[in-house]
């Protein structure tokens, strides 16, 4: 008798099941994104980052002086790696002219008379201008131009000592003998597409998957033939979590395609096993689900109920700390966040993809995505059993 | 002229009737902007949890750690002398930097043999890496002009001399328009547009999938009223509304979030005016050729991303392929976000935006053209046509 039961209740969940594929394949937009949208999210943000990391940062260097150490130093600030020399302009003017055009980023001025005053170890001031509109390319800049006066200053110094008659070793000494060796740690060649390209991906992924989640149960309830599955007797509980299954599955279905293509074809970095990494994504899965359906549980419509999930997908990238540091947010707003399972996961994964810190240390990670999972299900549960 | 002031009443009505859509139109806008400007308030990082291991403990290594521990943007954290420690505090995320000072470093640099201070910094945030980079540069510059002068005045020369060989070229960096290299100076007004972009856009474009699902499109379409008419009439609220929001988060951003927003008020007025005809026209054309609200919604809030990243207001176009920067180009937010940059950061006038407003002129040209005279033909629809997102229905309780 129980056998028959629980088989007849299986059966049931695969119709269910079944019909979840067929009514998810029927929805055309819905079906295009989930398919398409985060693969192309992937391949136009790899697209925009394939230049990886920022070198040939445009530079003008206006020479006054035009004398043999002076053109020393164009060439020194031509070989730096990260600079490239697009223009030679005549005068400040000029350089400023470039600048407030965009067309270049750093505008270096040696002044008339460098030479000379190097040689009488007259005092002589380089001026060196940054845009610092654009943050990515002002701070890269700014290192890139810090480590190269640091450089020039230290030459000059060294000339001047040796002029005065000191001993070229101990000239050298006082301005090297201190050195310092910097690493970069867990992404050392400052690679943007590692840093950002498949988290964005998964930014887009994740709001594909809101709106799927956000259609679980609003989908049914505001459909006519909500009153005839009510009728047929199939248990509320039953139902939905057949549906949930599928639409759960389906999630991970879609983020495989990302991350073959990611860590396989791309070779973007991932410092854990692969398989820990589908788990951490499964638990996202589950509470991003489980937030979509309480969502689709008070919502009055399918379009209501597809701006709310995404009042709350869209800025959680923004909110989660992925890019500008929760460290360097209000409090208030560091609290607010963690409460979207957003942050926990891209939080995380930024762990798991550079750093893979352990079990010990990714577990309240977990934990929070499932105690997230448990409570959304249990209000969604509350409201849909009360409507 | 009363058509169409009677059409813009009768969607100014659903506008204040449907709760959603009057929040959407007058609240989210500024609410999103209170959350950006609340997220970049700092925007610049400062004590950033820096580990110091010190295996010398000698007076030049503590000279090093001092460095470091006067900056503004670093703070020490304690209890971390080891270098597994610093190893783990990086994996864990607890300290965000680290120098590693060698045993013997003050022994060796007196005997004049090599040794090297390690400095690392987390570059799993990009962010986070560039910035530590460059404090630490700065750090190890003051420290190192320090050293040298004490290096010196130790072998008797004058302070004069010092100071000859210390500043005989001397290298005075200027940072112009952002000079802190605030992150919110640099990030907010591109994020602000693209929040009027996607809000605007997606208000509008409810207005007629709306009159589809209420089977009211017909009427319209039916009526001897010119197309024209309708859309103005239709766009009005939107666009006004649109020009509100703009000017809203502006003042917002230079009010509140304490962002730099510079430059000619008349010329932010055009580009605000450019940007909402275009907005509220794509807008409505996007609505005259969506099936419903569901579907509209659904493709409109997933492209804000995509837009933004390829906009080139992050990451510079001259480091992006040249089909994604076409492909942007064809995007309003690329155009407005630039041009905002130039004017309210940068301080620009006319001529240095000539590009941006002449393409925001022709897009705001092209979708009015398109707008104002749609056909008025109705195809029916397909017998049999899906219902959820491509027919004119999609699930509700109402």
């Amino acid at each position: 008798m129980q056998n028959k039961v629980v088989s007849s209740m299986l059966r049931q969940c695969l119709a269910v099941m079944r019909r979840e594929v067929y009514y998810l394949w029927r929805d055309k937009g819905l079906r295009k994104i989930l398919l398409a949208g985060s693969l192309l999210g992937l391949l136009v943000f790899y697209a925009t980052y394939s230049a990886q990391v920022l070198k040939g940062i445009p530079t003008a260097i206006v020479d006054l002086d035009c004398s043999r150490e002076s053109r020393q130093l164009v060439e020194d600030i031509s070989n730096t790696e990260n600079l490239k020399v697009v223009a030679n302009p005549g005068s400040f003017a000029e350089v400023e002219e470039l600048i407030q055009r965009g067309e270049v980023v750093v505008g270096v001025v040696i002044p008339e008379n460098y030479a000379k005053s190097v040689s009488l170890r007259r005092q002589v001031n380089l001026a060196v201008i940054i845009d610092g509109s654009n943050m990515i390319y002002a701070t890269n800049a700014a290192n890139t131009v810090l480590a190269i006066t640091g450089t020039i200053n230290a030459q000059a110094g060294i000339k001047t000592l040796i002029a005065g008659g000191m001993h070229p070793d101990q000239a050298r000494e006082a301005f090297s003998s201190v050195t310092f060796r910097e690493e970069p740690w867990f992404n050392p060649t400052l690679n943007y597409a590692y840093f950002l390209v498949l988290a964005l991906a998964l930014n887009v992924w994740q709001q594909c998957c809101m709106l799927t989640a956000c259609m679980n149960i609003i989908g049914e309830t505001g459909r006519k033939s909500w009153s005839l599955l009510k009728a047929a007797g199939v248990s509320k509980f039953m139902f939905f979590f057949s549906k949930s299954i599928v639409q759960i599955a389906l999630f991970i279905l879609t983020v495989l395609p990302v991350y073959y293509l990611s860590f396989n074809v791309f070779k973007l970095p991932l410092a854990c096993s692969f398989w820990v990494f589908l788990l951490f994504t499964l638990a996202f899965a589950l509470a991003l689900h489980a937030t979509g359906t309480l969502v689709s549980s008070f919502s009055r419509n399918a379009v209501n109920s597809t701006r709310f999930g995404m009042i709350i997908a869209v800025p959680s990238f923004i909110l989660c700390g992925y890019t500008w540091p929760l460290e360097a947010m209000p409090q208030i707003v560091q609290q607010a966040a963690w409460v979207l399972p957003q942050t926990w996961f891209f939080q995380g994964i930024n762990y798991l993809t550079f750093k893979d810190p352990g079990w010990t240390f990714m577990a309240p990670f977990f934990s929070a995505l499932l105690v997230i999972a448990v409570l959304s299900y249990t209000a969604a549960a509350l409201i849909a059993s009360r409507s | 002229m009363k058509q169409v002031a009677a059409i813009a009443y009768y969607e100014m009505v659903h506008i204040l009737k449907d709760k959603i859509l009057l929040l959407l139109v007058f609240a989210v806008p500024l609410l999103y902007a209170s959350l950006c400007g609340l997220v970049y308030f700092s925007g610049i990082l400062t004590d950033i949890p820096l580990a110091v291991v010190d295996l010398d403990d000698s007076r030049l290594s503590r000279e090093v750690v001092e460095a470091f521990e006067n900056s503004p943007h670093f703070q020490v954290v304690p209890g971390i002398d080891t270098y597994a420690g610093l190893e783990k505090g990086m994996k864990e995320g607890t300290v965000r930097a680290g120098v590693v000072i060698p045993e013997d470093f003050e022994a060796i640099i007196t005997q004049h043999r090599n040794t090297e201070v390690l400095t690392v910094y987390d570059a799993s945030n990009l962010i986070w890496g560039f910035n530590i980079r460059k404090y630490t540069l700065e750090v190890i510059s003051t420290f190192n002009a320090r050293y040298t002068a004490t290096y010196l005045a130790g072998l008797g020369l004058t302070e004069r001399e010092i100071s000859n060989a210390l500043n005989n070229v001397r290298s005075n960096i200027e940072v112009w328009y952002n000079p802190t290299y605030s992150y919110a100076n640099y990030i907010l007004m591109g994020l602000y547009m693209i929040i009027i972009q996607q809000i605007g856009l997606l208000c509008v474009s409810l207005t007629i999938t709306r009159e589809k699902e209420k089977n009211s499109w017909l009427q319209y379409l039916c009526s001897p009223v010119a197309a024209w008419k309708i859309f103005l009439g239709k766009s009005l609220p939107y666009f006004l509304t649109n020009l509100m929001n703009y000017g809203l988060l502006l003042c917002f951003a230079r009010s509140v979030v304490l962002v730099k927003v510079e430059g000619s008020t008349l010329l932010i007025l055009l580009l605000g005016l450019l940007y909402s005809i275009t907005i509220t026209s794509a807008g409505f054309y996007l609505s005259l050729w969506a099936a419903n609200s569901l579907q509209v919604t659904r493709y409109l809030l997933l492209l804000s991303a995509p837009f933004f990243m390829i906009s080139g207001y992050c990451w510079p176009p001259t480091h992006i392929p040249e089909f994604i920067n076409n492909t942007a180009r064809l995007v309003p937010l690329t155009w407005m976000a630039e041009a905002s940059r130039l004017v309210t950061v940068k301080n620009l006038g006319a001529p240095y935006l000539v590009d941006n407003i002449l393409a925001l002129t022709v897009m705001a040209l092209v979708s009015t053209f398109f707008a104002l005279t749609f056909s008025k033909r109705r195809n029916p629809p397909a017998p049999g046509g899906l219902e959820v997102d491509c027919g004119n229905s999609y699930p509700k309780r109402d």
